[in-house]
């Protein structure tokens, strides 16, 4: 469940000027779009999934709004692997992985979905 | 001057120019208000210890910038979709610009595709990425 005023200081510091984002009292306050992402699931990746030695590094972050999210609502995060694919360049092979966190209301609408790409620069073989 | 209709944007259009906030003062307020309170994002010599080049803005708060520039241009717009790649940390107290630039209209779903990149002042890509925006 989101706080309202924590939502409020949220968009404020990253310079939103939309009342419906920054006025707790607003008749249409929400959420700003990309609060999806700032939510961490507690398990990241899948249970028993290999470990990959190397230095793993944020890559990126996707975020698709699909309904306003309120605060003071349950919100329900299921997460998957969305992606697994690999890179190679001078300095050896890069492994991403998609992350995807899929919100839903009490009702099971879908609120939205973030990704969060991780990248691991593997180990060279000595 | 805002935007708050699809037929008032140009392809091609070049939003005006964002330098976010991303004084130390005002990154710990956004690292508390979003439960990311963590010394590499509220304290330079913290994040020096764990060999960073100072304390840096969450990637999810230079996204969070993203699209309130799009709402400074567009306060109406509905931001449905930003996916960002960062490139390079962003580092606190520094300073830095985002520049965004139209890149699609589909009249008929009323969306528009917007380039976003943030440089720093050496003109050095931080972080980049696409929005779709739905504007009236």
């Amino acid at each position: 469940m989101l706080d309202a005023e924590d939502l409020a200081a949220y968009a404020a510091t990253c310079g939103e000027l939309a009342p419906r984002y920054t006025q707790t009292s607003h008749p249409d306050y929400q959420a700003p779009p990309t609060i999806a992402t700032s939510l961490s699931p507690g398990q990241r990746m899948p249970i028993g999934f290999p470990k990959i030695a190397g230095l793993g590094m944020d890559a990126g972050k996707a975020v698709c709004s699909m309904k306003p999210i309120r605060p003071g609502v349950t919100i329900t995060g299921k997460s998957h692997m969305h992606d697994i694919y690999t890179k190679t360049g001078r300095s050896g092979r890069m492994v991403f992985f998609v992350i995807r966190m899929e919100l839903f209301d009490p009702q099971g609408d879908q609120l939205a979905w973030a990704d969060t790409s991780v990248v691991i620069r593997e180990k060279p073989q000595s | 001057m805002t935007i708050s209709r699809i037929e008032d944007v140009q392809f091609g259009e070049e939003l005006p120019v964002f330098d976010p906030d991303t004084s130390l003062d005002n990154v710990k307020r956004f690292a508390v208000a979003a439960g990311w309170n963590r010394p590499r994002f509220t304290d330079h010599e913290a994040a020096r210890a764990e060999g960073l080049p100072g304390a840096l803005v969450p990637g999810i708060m230079s996204q969070g910038f993203l699209a309130a520039m799009i709402h400074r241009w567009a306060p109406d717009a509905e931001v449905q979709l930003v996916d960002t790649v960062f490139r390079a940390p962003v580092v606190v107290d520094l300073q830095y610009h985002i520049n965004g630039v139209v890149t699609d209209i589909d009249e008929e779903e009323k969306l528009i595709e917007i380039d976003l990149t943030l440089t720093n002042d050496a003109d050095e890509t931080r972080v980049f990425g696409t929005a779709k925006v739905l504007i009236g």
